[in-house]
């Protein structure tokens, strides 16, 4: 007894798309960073950065796309041309600038907090020597604590670093950490919901958000300022913080002393 | 989000999860059996680079090999990184499971006693005529509970397409969760993932049936 198996496969790999056209300007973003980028209720991404790009991209008249890079290596996926720009909360690091990444001008001022169970004890961040303490992997917060806070660091027990900020606040619910290192939006947005958890008052190394682009893009990140200055001045600007109340404050267009 | 959409926008990830899964599949496996054969090759050098490949194959994550293809060409060589994530994916995946494939394939071969290719030179075979009508066909059989094994680990494994943003049914179910900051999306995923392979237990159970025609 004999089988011949005959399998056809017809492989139609679709090698796609061709360049995008010149006019084409793809925002890289990183899916999961409520509120500035993330998936909206109906599925599309949305956020004040994505909101926001796609105003400017209007005005510069510019085709809008939105990538979702993984944010471990936005910086590649730029390189590739996967995207034009890192637009996504991203805090501005000296290094990008030594890399020789363009990058705008900041238009938001982050600063890292805090988040401890209401029954902790905990009230400063000296409380948290001996402590179990959760940063996620690739953020400020992270180079923060292995950089310029390394000392604070050295206090703690540990230092869990999670893949996304929600398994940093499961863990902190659920007892297996002591407190969460993470931006200050991004927590508000968080303890916003829960009454188990608070915000230490202490803020730590206020950092800025801004625009990474291409080396040799200045002239498109140029373009893209002038936009985004076109509406501040018409009050779109506004108008779209106006639905991220928990970032409002930290807007440096909006606040301009 | 209503769980509907969450279902939904997932299923819509399923698609290419699904993608890379068959695709995966209907290249390593045959591969995997070329690389069995480099291996087993009398030239020794032959044996001995494909023995290095499968070693380093084996023994450095999935996950930096998807890298490795996606980004590397670029680096490398400064060619322009493929719009169609796909496409780095499926090689990425194939090449990999490959190499597993290949010891599998080996072990069975290698199994077959050496008295049948003997019979089969007395009754005139030709090696070739050997390999593919007489050892293949009971490699097969023997090595499918193994091969069951690969499969159901590759169905797990798709969710590692997000390192390079390719956006399959975990990556959209991790952003989902971020979003509606829910536990309810990894549910789905769980359920998507096991039932998906007990249709993959399903259908290698049948074909396990239908080779066990010696009983």
């Amino acid at each position: 007894m004999r089988k011949i198996l005959a399998m056809v496969t017809v492989l139609a790999l679709m090698v796609c798309c061709g360049a995008a056209s010149a006019d084409t300007f793809i925002q890289g973003i990183d899916p999961e960073y409520n509120p500035f980028s993330y998936m909206g209720d109906n599925g599309e991404y949305t956020g004040f950065d994505v909101e926001i790009c796609k105003a400017a991209c209007e005005v510069a008249g510019l085709d809008y796309q939105v990538f979702a890079v993984n944010w471990d290596n936005k910086l590649v996926q730029l390189d590739a041309g996967e995207c034009d720009v890192i637009w996504s909360g991203m805090t501005i690091a000296d290094t990008m600038k030594e890399a020789g990444y363009v990058i705008s001008a900041p238009y938001y001022d982050s600063s890292q907090v805090l988040v401890v169970r209401k029954d902790s004890g905990i009230e400063t961040s000296a409380d948290l020597a001996g402590k179990v303490v959760a940063v996620q992997l690739g953020t400020s917060g992270e180079a923060l604590l292995n950089g310029d806070l390394s000392a604070l660091k050295d206090t703690f027990q540990e230092l869990v670093t999670t893949e996304n900020f929600l398994m940093a606040f499961t863990e902190l619910e659920g007892g297996a950490v002591d407190a969460v290192f993470v931006d200050s939006p991004v927590a508000e947005n968080y303890v916003s919901g829960k009454d188990s958890l608070k915000i230490l008052d202490e803020t730590l190394g206020a950092e800025q958000y801004g625009l990474a682009f291409r080396a040799g893009d200045e002239e498109l990140c140029a373009k893209i300022e002038a936009a985004v200055q076109t509406l501040v001045e018409n009050g779109t600007y506004a108008e779209i913080a106006a639905k991220y109340p928990g970032i409002v404050n930290n807007l440096l267009f909006l606040n301009a002393k | 989000m209503t769980l509907a959409t969450i279902v939904l926008k997932m299923s819509e990830g399923l698609g290419k999860t699904c993608a890379i899964f068959f695709l995966t599949l209907v290249f390593s496996l045959p591969l995997g059996l070329l690389v069995a054969l480099l291996r087993m090759s009398r030239r020794k050098a032959v044996s001995v680079v494909t023995r290095g490949v499968i070693s380093v194959l084996r023994g450095t994550p999935l996950m930096l090999q998807l890298l490795a293809v996606t980004y590397g060409p670029y680096y490398l060589f400064g060619l322009s990184v493929s719009r169609n994530k796909l496409i780095p994916v499926v090689i990425a995946f194939a090449i990999n499971y490959a190499a597993y494939f290949a010891e599998i394939y080996r072990g069975g071969i290698e199994s077959m006693p050496v008295g049948q290719y003997e019979a089969a030179q007395v009754l005139g075979y030709t090696k070739t005529q050997t390999f593919l009508r007489i050892i293949l066909p009971q490699v097969i059989k023997r090595i499918l509970p193994s091969i069951t094994n690969e499969v159901v680990t590759l169905v797990k494994d798709t969710s590692m397409a997000f390192t390079v943003s390719y956006q399959e049914m975990f990556t959209i179910g991790k952003q989902i969760a971020n979003s509606q900051t829910s536990f309810v999306p990894f549910l789905v995923a769980g359920l998507f993932y096991y039932v998906f392979n007990l249709l993959v237990d399903f259908v290698m159970g049948r074909a396990e049936k239908r080779m066990s025609y010696y009983r």
